[in-house]
């Protein structure tokens, strides 16, 4: 086979995974192609606007496995193929050279067993290290059920190394991927975290969950990623809104992935790691799910009306982070400034604050950006849904998916 | 008659000694121009001899810390309009309130150096990404780049630490100016003095843009394509020189 086809098919397989970052790892290089941006860098933007920013291939997409929602199942009819470590090594540099790429994603399809799929895995990444002295970033996927020998040894070569967890109970596993097991991930992912330091896995695990395949509501998955980042110290959990890439009576019929859903979660991921929210305080038994008028701090906010508005000259650091509209790097920037002079609106907008959604929650010097009296639940809703620019269509579309 | 208009060298440290030389000598600048500038009729043009201390630097650093000393240099980069003035009045500003200087952003200059300076870095960052190199057929990489500012030293800073085995030579189209990198040091040359020996692209070249431009259109996924997305994060300007996006120009 052409390695143009081979590319072609081996990305095609991999472009599902969502993870593409390359921040983080703080590796040092000494001779050699390459080194690692602690910042991350994107090189390119795909056409779905995601960060491209590593070669991200398969090393196949031939699989023992059968997991229902993935394309490279084993009872999918498709063309399967196979490089070798030296055309990924080759492709690689060449791809690095040129500054198209800030490094490898190497994931595979599990062949013969997993620890001769992880065998091939290493043998790859080690030629590309020790042979062709490359230095830039690695991140690569371990596979469930290879040996803890293997583990160590791929895990110093690369910067990232990952397990995905796929779904958020054990349950759904079962029914749509009986060939994995969450124990199997779980335990990649203890040994990571115990074995993690400068020159072990640098840049940390990282996780990935399919969302809308299965029926689990936003507080199960969340209250997974909560145990997640608790027990196993992971840098990220990507959500990746299922796309129906087979057709199987398991599996829902969606006519397009839940994007909106994603992007709540995604926002929530957010607060739980930057601004010390915990999913209790976010979602409950009553409240199984986010609102998809407006994100969840807002919601947040609008259930804890009493608590604002919050006077952006006093109000703690912690409490600055509450405030819908406001990020770590606008309330960062408030709590410098406002100890050399006393902030107003005006000033804030100067700052670069955005003011859009945090003017609804704040006073400035005990001053609201409007008549006092319009400080109420109905008003602010209202507007915070006018300002979220979501077209009628998808809003539609989601609630009527959140109803059935 | 207008106030003063004073002259630099169209150099970084010629400009950080005039600033010191006026505040030091208690002269407030109407305009600081660089020599290009053509002065109109009404202005006081005035071009002082003034020496070139190398320290004027440290001074800066010592004074007000190594983070504001950077956004200097990030909007000396830059192509904004009287950032001279700017400059002139926040370094003011910087001896006074020293390192807290960066926190008073309800000041003018202190808001434009970080907001100006955040630019610079930015265009710069993106260029670490967004830059194409295409290798010749005496293997030298080549790499044309458009940017707003003048940003060819970072960027050619970032690939002298990640190219360092590498020849390569970067090309500001606008300004006609080349990073030369010969696997020890960079130089920069003005286009008049530099001639490539050949533009003819090695064998390989045509073989691995192709293979990108397949790595390309087949990892978005398409039922999210989102352009308006793409567009955001990879404005059209960028786009110019980087070989994945040829066919949609």
């Amino acid at each position: 086979m052409e390695q143009q086809e081979k590319l072609k098919i081996l990305a095609d397989s991999a472009k599902y995974d969502a993870s593409c970052s390359s921040s983080g790892s703080t590796r040092k290089t000494k001779d050699g192609l390459g080194n690692v941006a602690l910042s991350g860098i994107c090189h390119s933007f795909a056409s779905d606007g995601r960060c491209i920013s590593l070669l991200k291939i398969l090393m196949t997409n031939s699989c023992i496995f059968d997991c229902k929602y993935c394309l490279n199942r084993k009872s999918n009819n498709i063309k399967r193929a196979i490089f070798t470590p030296e055309e990924v090594c080759e492709i690689t540099l060449n791809f690095y050279r040129r500054n198209y790429i800030e490094g490898l994603f190497l994931s595979s399809g599990i062949i013969k067993s997993p620890d001769y799929t992880m065998e091939l895995l290493i043998k790859t990444i080690t030629l590309l290290r020790k042979k062709y002295h490359f230095g830039g970033y690695i991140h690569a996927k371990a596979i469930p059920g290879a040996s803890e020998s293997l583990l160590q040894k791929l895990g110093f070569l690369v910067d990232r190394l990952s397990a995905n967890i796929e779904l958020p109970t054990e349950q759904g596993l079962k029914l749509l991927a009986p060939n994995k097991s969450e124990n199997k991930v779980t335990k990649i992912m203890h040994y990571i975290k115990t074995n993690n330091s400068k020159k072990y896995v640098p840049a940390g695990q990282s996780t990935q969950m399919i969302i809308g395949a299965t029926k689990e509501s936003d507080l199960e998955i969340m209250e997974k990623s909560e145990t997640l980042y608790k027990n196993y110290q992971l840098k990220r959990v990507f959500y990746s809104a299922y796309i129906p890439v087979n057709k199987d009576t398991l599996l829902p019929t969606l006519e397009k992935p839940p994007l909106k859903r994603e992007n709540r979660l995604y926002q929530a991921d957010w607060l739980l790691r930057f601004y010390n929210f915990k999913v209790k305080d976010l979602l409950d038994e009553k409240n199984p799910n986010f609102n998809i008028l407006v994100d969840p701090k807002a919601d947040w906010a609008l259930r804890h009306l009493k608590e604002f508005p919050k006077e952006i000259n006093k109000c703690s650091y912690n409490d600055l982070l509450k405030i819908p509209g406001i990020g770590v790097k606008s309330a960062k920037r408030i709590f410098t400034s406002r100890r050399v002079f006393s902030l107003t609106f005006a000033d804030l907008k100067k700052m670069g604050v955005v003011l859009k959604r945090a003017k609804y929650f704040i006073t400035c010097n005990g001053k609201y950006f409007m008549s006092q009296n319009l400080f109420c639940h109905e008003f602010i809703e209202k507007n915070l849904v006018l300002e979220e620019k979501t077209p009628k269509t998808i809003i539609q579309e989601q609630l009527r998916l959140f109803n059935e | 008659m207008n106030e003063a208009c004073f002259l630099y060298e169209d150099t970084f440290i010629s400009l950080l000694n005039l600033i010191l030389y006026l505040i030091k000598n208690n002269i407030k600048p109407g305009n600081i121009q660089n020599t290009t500038y053509t002065p109109n009729l009404l202005d006081n043009v005035i071009s002082l001899k003034i020496e070139e201390k190398q320290d004027a630097i440290r001074t800066i650093i010592e004074c007000m810390g190594p983070y504001a000393y950077r956004s200097i240099y990030y909007v000396f980069l830059s192509t904004i309009e009287q950032k001279e003035l700017i400059l002139y009045y926040f370094i003011l500003n910087g001896i006074k309130y020293q390192e807290k200087v960066m926190y008073h952003r309800n000041l003018r200059c202190v808001q434009k150096t970080i907001t100006i300076a955040k630019y610079v870095l930015h265009e710069s960052h993106k260029y670490k990404g967004f830059l194409r190199f295409k290798e010749l057929e005496n293997h030298i990489l080549y790499a044309e780049i458009e940017p707003v500012n003048d940003i060819l030293y970072l960027v050619s800073n970032h690939f002298k630490k990640r190219l360092k085995n590498e020849y390569w030579i970067i090309k500001d189209v606008k300004r006609g100016i080349l990073s030369i990198y010969d696997k020890k040091n960079d130089y920069l040359v003005s286009e008049d003095d530099f001639t490539l020996k050949t533009t003819m692209l090695s064998k390989t070249e045509m073989e691995m843009e192709k293979l990108w431009k397949i790595f390309y259109n087949t990892i978005g996924i398409r039922e999210r394509k989102n352009d308006r997305c793409r567009k955001n994060f990879m404005p059209k300007k960028y786009w110019k020189y980087m070989t994945e996006m040829d066919m949609e120009l």
